[in-house]
């Protein structure tokens, strides 16, 4: 059985431009990637994670409040009985699939400028799944008891859940997301905690890193197998990803409310994922480049490709879009056609729509020209702008279409309350803190991973000469 | 993948020699000729996976493929039989008078759980064939070992019981290795 990991001949002919810039060996990727681990935590550091942790403490005062009161503190009620919870776990989920993306697929299709910023992005994958498992756990109101609504537990009442129900395999998707993508980060973790443990300065940090490292020493008996399992769950996280968004947009597709039946669902949702999970990636990256010291690995390059998968994957969305209104005006249903050209456009929420329009469809062009694509404060607020576009666009989708649904009695106008308002913010607050932590204590590039890129490139550029000198 | 630490009663340590390499073109070429001059138990230790290791190494085929395999296969049958069980014959559901038996809205699930019992196979496969997590090893007792996840490039090699350390240290030496160590197990 042949390697899983091939060995590149030549560096791309079409874009000359560095994966990894400079003369570097071994031991200066190892030192500068391991340099902001070591480094104490800067006034930058601690500024923002004071802010992320005072919105953590409002998610603590809003999810005891919601425990104590019941969600009938949330804004929503029937006919609006999906909102902001439901949005947040769309809009959480939609942002972890980038890092999958990058991890898994990007890793299949043998990309490597994926090796520089898949640590990074995986970090995000479990954070914003944290973050999306919060809500719905939260709208079953008594957490405590989910447990036995959401698993098949034999409980005395002799009752299971209803496996033909997208809500169920939801729980099944998710869970199984949230531990595949672990335990895909931690393995690929274990070789730079090792590397970590054998650059600590002090013992109690050889003797913490350690730990973590498991005891890990390289051994060329473990690499032929690792390699095997690390390959293998990208394979399976790639489908894994795949089918993810697809459930989640099955909660909505497969019922009757106009703006949800429609077959478009899955890939324009697994589409919006990947927009929106990049764009996420890039607004952390592009400063974290700037303040860790990660210029040398991650090159104005890498920041362009994401820039051009922004660009793609928010063209797919666009497309989705369209076709959404086409086909509400080709069915020839009054219900479809009035909630996509009279209560989304000019309704009294037209201001979302139009705002996910700008978000989504128009400012990702910007990506067409290599100016766009090059001036980081312009990609910077673009990845800003998509993000609340994905959130305007679920928005639209959950509250929009539920608000004027078949019977004009039943209408009526929805607003958050301060809880779902705190909640939300509470959450960015929760995805900030993990993530600024994670920065802090663990290298924000996958370390080995560049390494072993750095030998490949330099094997490979070795062997053209050689090949020229012969 | 044992590293056949079965001390029985009495502590007998053991004793393992290690050659520093100068890159991974030596690394290889001297592991293969180690191993060809009839040492047992061989192993590298580098800071990321080299492309022909398993061939300097004269490793079989890996397990791991089998085992997510046989995970996978597990898994899409556990879930497939649990919907059925629940949803069929313990507690059947009639809603608009629909199938109990759905094979279509069983698929998600049983997917899932293919997945889920696959990578676990994968993780949890790796470490119990590694033998990982495993603190202590004898070649961490070499003081230059700890570059082997930094930058260097490493074989190390275990002296049989009654075999002779200086005969292994000079095949690797002979081999290419730049510094040889030679490390006892401490007791604990």
């Amino acid at each position: 059985m042949a390697a899983p990991h091939p060995v590149i001949t030549s560096p791309d002919p079409l874009d000359p431009r560095p994966l990894i810039e400079g003369k570097q060996t071994d031991q200066t990727i190892n030192d500068s990637l391991l340099e902001h681990v070591w480094r104490g935590a800067g006034k930058g550091w601690w500024a923002l994670f004071g802010v992320a942790l005072s919105a953590l403490g409002l998610l603590v005062i809003a999810i005891t409040y919601t425990l104590y009161k019941g969600i009938g503190s949330w804004g929503n009620n029937i006919p609006v009985g999906w909102a902001f919870g439901i949005i947040n776990f769309v809009w959480w989920i939609g942002i972890g699939h980038a890092g999958t993306l990058i991890s898994a697929i990007l890793l299949l299709l043998q990309q490597k400028w994926r090796t520089s910023i898949n640590r990074f992005a995986e970090a995000m994958t479990l954070f914003a799944v944290i973050c999306a498992l919060l809500f719905p756990l939260l709208h079953t109101g008594r957490p405590w008891f989910a447990a036995y609504w959401l698993m098949p537990y034999p409980s005395v009442q002799g009752i299971w859940p209803q496996f033909k129900s997208p809500l169920t395999w939801d729980v099944f998707a998710v869970s199984t997301y949230f531990t595949i993508s672990l335990l895909f980060w931690f393995l690929g973790l274990v070789p730079d905690l090792a590397a970590l443990r054998d650059s600590s300065k002090s013992r109690a940090k050889r003797f913490a890193y350690g730990i973590f490292a498991l005891g890990w020493r390289g051994s060329g008996r473990h690499w032929a197998e690792y390699k095997w399992a690390y390959v293998l769950l990208a394979g399976l996280s790639t489908p894994l990803v795949l089918s993810v968004h697809t459930i989640v947009s099955f909660d909505f597709a497969t019922s009757v409310i106009p703006g949800w039946h429609t077959t478009i669902f899955p890939p324009y949702f697994v589409a919006g994922a990947v927009f929106s999970g990049f764009a996420m990636v890039a607004t952390w990256m592009i400063p974290a480049r700037e303040f860790l010291g990660l210029k040398h690995v991650v090159t104005a390059r890498h920041i362009e490709m994401m820039c051009k998968v922004m660009l793609a994957t928010g063209m797919i969305v666009t497309y989705g879009y369209v076709m959404e209104h086409f086909i509400a005006w080709y069915s020839g249903d009054p219900y479809e056609f009035a909630q996509f050209f009279l209560v989304r456009q000019r309704g009294p929420m037209s201001g979302v729509y139009w705002l996910m329009i700008f978000c989504n469809c128009i400012v990702p062009q910007l990506f067409w020209t290599k100016r766009g694509r090059t001036n980081l404060a312009v990609v910077w607020m673009a990845s800003i702008l998509i993000n609340v576009g994905m959130w305007c666009e679920r928005f639209n989708i959950i509250v929009t279409s539920l608000h004027r649904d078949f019977l004009p009695s039943k209408w009526e106008n929805y607003g958050p309350t301060w809880v779902d308002i705190s909640l939300f913010i509470g959450t960015i607050g929760l995805f900030s803190t993990l993530f600024l932590l994670f920065l802090k204590f663990v290298p924000a590039v996958a370390l080995t991973e560049v390494k072993e890129l750095r030998h490949e490139l330099e094997h490979a550029e070795h062997g053209a000469g050689e090949e020229k000198h012969a | 993948m044992s590293d056949g630490g079965d001390h029985g009663g009495g502590f007998v340590p053991r004793r393992f020699v290690i050659g520093q390499f100068a890159n991974a073109d030596a690394l290889l070429d001297g592991t293969r000729k180690v191993r060809e001059a009839g040492n047992k138990s061989l192993d590298t230790h580098t800071p990321y996976p080299l492309h022909g290791l398993e061939d300097a190494l004269g490793l079989g085929r890996p397990k791991i493929p089998t085992l997510v395999l046989l995970g996978a296969i597990a898994g899409a049958c556990i879930a497939y039989a649990m919907i059925y069980y629940m949803n069929v014959v313990d507690f059947p559901i009639n809603v608009a008078n629909r199938p109990a038996h759905s094979p279509p809205t069983n698929l998600p699930i049983t997917f899932e759980l293919a997945v889920l019992l696959g990578g676990s196979s994968a993780f949890f496969g790796f470490f119990t064939l590694a033998g990982l997590p495993k603190p202590y090893h004898p070649v961490f007792e070499a003081d230059f070992f700890a570059r082997a996840s930094i930058d260097g490039l490493f074989l190390s090699v275990e002296v049989p019981a009654g075999g002779d350390v200086d005969k292994v240290a000079a095949d690797v030496r002979g081999a290419g290795a730049v510094e040889v160590q030679t490390v006892t197990e401490s007791e604990r």
